[in-house]
């Protein structure tokens, strides 16, 4: 058995440990937030009123998807970095740096998420310290300006550890001249070049159009111009989410199942495939929406079903590397081996059923991508129901089976309780089950997604069961769910507080069946994929946005803010005065 | 790691993914039924749908 | 590059499920000629929504042989026209636009779905076969009342469907020796001719005249009373054509009462009674 990581590098596993401080504790606040949604919604139990409803959920979005993800992203990268090249960054205070940096932006943007839940929020930067604005924050919706700095900030920490992360492999290749570079960092640095190139989008929504107009320096924007910057960035972000769960499922999946990665080559084309693929799709999330040409919908269209590709390769790599694990320990038969996976293990459970979801919300993703049948389910409950497998179990679930394995090797404490994290990880794949199968049923008879109240006057048509059964689950789903949630922390914290024990985990991960001196070099030649990455995303994406920007112009046909406060009076007299006008 | 169980060695030449095989064109199946019920069922006949206008 | 061959077998298998499914959709786009919104209309700033002759006045037109287009505006939170009346067996052509944020016109539990932003005009056109109701609601979050924004979409009969419209003009007072003139205008947003029963009350007279509204015109009815002949006093009036129906009140005074007697007419100023009636008020 090897050393520890954190006896090996205590500096980087105490940062790792700060990261995932961070994430857990978004994802703490996150879990209630979407507890209390599931009740509201359902009208099970409403505890807050329903305007303040948008706070909550802007606050599940936010700490969820950005800062529970990318927390974890970074820790993991940076374990990873440190890891498969043996070695420290270069200068431990960029490292800090990008640490603090994320964390101050978080703040910063969670306190103006915050302070929505206040009665009277007072007054910052010129207008209410408010951001009701969900985590897509489409304008004219307008929040606080410090929401924006927040979020900026954030991902200029982002940028800041991808630049320290590059720093270090740049250090190593210096040392290892010639020697491929090895996986863990391969798709560190791929997915951190795939964030540069789709990250510049969101930023020049903020910089240049969102954070000036909420500051009042400009009057006007163009909302079209700024959703679709926002989306070059916001299917992206998606990848950004899933791929260190890709990470893990490569790395640790295998080793766990009592085997070895099936094909390292392979693992290396799906992450080129992502650099390339992931940007040029974002406009799939607009086929509904005017101003955009038809036939740039299509080109996007072929592009996101092409992006199938890189997943569809790896459920068979990761597939049979399992089954490699599973013949190891005496499997047999063409499906008696799964009996001989690891199933007690709940690293190796909380993946696989992670996988497994993974697999069902796949084809959920393949309608999203369908084009004209986005008719039927955009902004449908189907959505969220789509996102809650992808992000909310894919990703969730194999980052807490994840820190299963590693927050002992972060430690040096043991595990507790590991029946009880089996348990908690059943619980969440019964709970997304539950909580999914409603939302991919109801958004099929037209539930809207992100509403306190989906209660109207008219009567929805529920084919097979009813409204009421349907509520049912996504309560049932969502109260499961959330009781996962509170386990897997209990358990990570007393796991923390465990320091009077030695822990039982090998770190070692084992070579790949087919390593990567089975694949052509050019394949590490990131400037290559960099540079067909640009092409590929210029295609897509040039036309379309001259166009935008031709028709509307850069600042929008006079669009005037639109500010989301809490208190709901000031828009009923809004909404009232607009009725006024109406009537008479 | 309580058990890894490890009873043989495999390597890659004489590893046969049958199993993965197997689960991955009854995956491609699956895909193809549920999109064809989604596309066909669900989406076609759900009307009214927007139209070409000649 | 080593790749074993069941993974070959299945980087094939999944090339040809990509394919099958841009097959499928290209067939729907080409096959079943269903269309996507578009960028087909200029852009149009909320400012300019009043003067656009389209959304000034929301509302449903007849553009040809069953087909309808209908300008609908979106705005926190609630949708114009509400509810939207169409025939059954038409083809109508829906544009929307949005007055403030990013909403959605959403047609529930059909695919009749699109976004509405400020400063673009989404255009659907839809076939509507048989009578019905639906749910209009929009799906995108616009504010704190977002859950409350929903209006309603009513297929009609196709032979109970019309695009009527009656105005009276009547005095509020008249001198005892005068004439009382009243004018009700039946006007017809229709493409075919409206055959029509036009029903005056007044006092205890009745009068009835048959005409025919040719299509997008209107037609005046006149009916003339001596005042006279109800004598002094207030007389309520009722006009009615199909459906439709307005009242209103004449009085009968000389000159020196007419400061009292005009009081009772409220906010009019004029000494006209305007009284309109459209779809709405007949739904209401």
């Amino acid at each position: 058995m090897t050393q520890l990581f954190v006896e090996r590098f205590p500096d980087q596993a105490r940062l790792v440990r700060l990261a995932f401080f961070n994430s857990f504790a978004a994802f703490g606040i996150g879990a209630l937030f979407g507890l209390i949604q599931a009740l509201h919604r359902t009208d099970v139990l409403r505890i807050v009123e329903s305007p303040t409803y948008y706070t909550v959920l802007t606050a599940h979005g936010v700490f969820l998807v950005i800062t529970f993800t990318i927390f974890f992203l970074v820790g993991l990268y940076q374990w990873a970095v440190t890891t498969s090249l043996e070695r420290r960054p270069v200068d431990m205070r960029i490292t800090k740096a990008w640490y603090w940096l994320m964390s101050i932006g978080t703040v910063i943007a969670g306190i103006t998420i915050l302070a929505g839940f206040l009665d009277d929020p007072p007054e910052v930067l010129g207008s209410q310290l408010s951001a009701d604005v969900l985590f897509t924050f489409y304008a004219p919706l307008q929040g606080n300006p410090l929401f924006y700095v927040g979020l900026v900030l954030f991902v200029v920490g982002t940028w800041l550890a991808g630049v320290d992360w590059f720093r270090t492999w740049w250090a190593w290749k210096g040392d290892n001249p010639g020697a491929r570079i090895p996986l863990p960092t391969f798709m560190v640095l791929t997915t951190m070049i795939m964030w540069y190139i789709s990250s510049i989008g969101v930023a020049v929504a903020i910089l240049a159009f969102i954070l000036p107009w909420s500051l009042g320096l400009i009057d006007s924007l163009n909302p079209t111009l700024t959703r679709t910057l926002f989306w070059y960035f916001g299917h992206p972000v998606v990848y950004f989410w899933l791929l260190p769960a890709y990470l893990l499922w490569y790395i640790v999946l295998p080793k766990l199942s009592g085997g070895r990665l099936f094909s390292d080559p392979l693992a290396r084309v799906v992450f080129i495939l992502f650099i390339l693929l992931s940007t040029p799709v974002g406009i799939h999330h607009q086929y509904l929406d005017p101003g955009i040409a038809e036939g740039f919908k299509y080109i996007v269209m072929t592009n996101t079903m092409f992006l199938l590709l890189p997943s569809l390769l790896t459920a068979f790599t990761v597939v049979a590397s399992m089954e490699h694990g599973a013949r190891q320990r005496g499997g047999e038969g063409y499906f008696g081996w799964l009996d001989a996976l690891p199933w007690r293990n709940p690293a190796f459970t909380g993946m696989a059923l992670a996988g497994l979801v993974f697999a069902f919300g796949g084809f959920t993703g393949i309608v999203n991508a369908g084009m004209n049948i986005n008719y039927l389910v955009h902004n449908s409950a189907w959505v969220p129901g789509h996102i809650h497998t992808q992000v909310g179990t894919a990703v969730a679930l194999t980052f807490m089976a994840g820190s299963y394995w590693l927050i002992p090797q972060l430690t040096g404490n043991r595990l507790v309780w590991r029946q009880a994290a089996l348990v908690q990880v059943l619980l969440w794949f019964i709970g997304i089950v539950f909580m999914t199968n409603s939302m991919y049923r109801a958004g099929l008879v037209g539930v809207p997604r992100r509403t306190a109240e989906p209660q109207y006057a008219f009567e929805y048509d529920v084919g097979v069961g009813s409204m009421t059964e349907l509520d049912f689950q996504l309560a049932l789903g969502g109260f499961l769910l959330f009781i996962s949630a509170m386990l897997f922390l209990a358990i990570i914290f007393m796991t923390w507080r465990n320091s009077e024990s030695e822990p039982i985990v090998d770190g070692t991960i084992p070579p790949a069946l087919s390593g990567p001196e089975d694949s052509p070099r050019v394949l590490d030649n990131l400037r290559l994929w960099i540079a067909i990455a640009l092409v590929l995303v210029a295609i897509a994406y040039v036309i379309p946005l001259a166009s935008i920007v031709t028709r509307g112009g850069l600042f929008g046909p006079d669009i005037g803010p639109f500010p989301v406060f809490t208190d709901p009076m000031i828009l009923l007299e809004y909404g009232s005065k607009l009725i006024g006008m109406v009537v008479i | 790691m309580a058990k890894s169980q490890v009873t043989r060695k495999i390597t890659h030449d004489e590893f046969d993914p049958v199993g993965t095989l197997a689960l991955i064109v009854l995956y491609f199946i699956v895909l193809m039924l549920m999109w064809v019920f989604t596309y066909f069922v669900e989406f076609v006949g759900n009307d009214p749908t927007p139209f070409v206008v000649a | 590059m080593r790749i074993h061959v069941y993974e070959r077998l299945w980087l094939v298998a999944s090339m040809i499920l990509i394919v099958a499914f841009i097959a499928t959709v290209t067939y729907g786009t080409v096959g079943l000629g269903i269309t996507m919104v578009d960028d087909r209309e200029e852009t149009l700033s909320p400012g300019d929504i009043d003067e656009d002759e389209r959304f000034e006045d929301p509302r449903i037109e007849q553009v040809g042989e069953n087909e309808f287009e209908a300008y609908v505006v979106a705005m926190t939170f609630l949708f114009q026209p509400d509810p939207i009346e169409v025939p059954a067996n038409s083809e109508v052509t829906f544009y929307v636009t949005s007055r403030d944020v990013i909403h959605s016109f959403t047609v529930v539990g059909t695919n009749t779905n699109t976004m509405v932003i400020p400063g673009e005009v989404s255009v659907m056109t839809v076939e509507f076969d048989e009578p019905g109701e639906y749910g209009i609601i929009c799906n995108e979050y616009c504010g704190v009342g977002h859950h409350d924004m929903e209006a309603e979409l009513i297929v009609v009969e196709e032979d109970e469907f019309d695009l009527t419209e009656l105005s009276v003009d009547a005095p509020d007072t008249v001198e005892p020796d005068a004439e009382i003139e009243l004018t009700a205008t039946v006007s017809n947003g229709l493409i075919d001719d409206l055959e029509a029963t036009v029903t005056v009350e007044i006092g205890d007279e009745t009068f009835q005249e048959d005409v025919t509204v040719g299509g997008d015109e209107s037609e005046d009815v006149s009916i003339t009373v001596d005042a006279d002949d109800l004598g002094e006093g207030d007389h309520d009036w009722t006009v009615t054509v199909d459906d439709y129906e307005e009242t209103g009140t004449v009085s009968v005074a000389s000159d020196t009462d007419e400061n009292d007697d005009g009081s009772e007419n409220g906010e009019d100023t004029t000494d006209e009674n305007d009284a309109s009636s459209t779809v709405e008020d007949r739904l209401s």
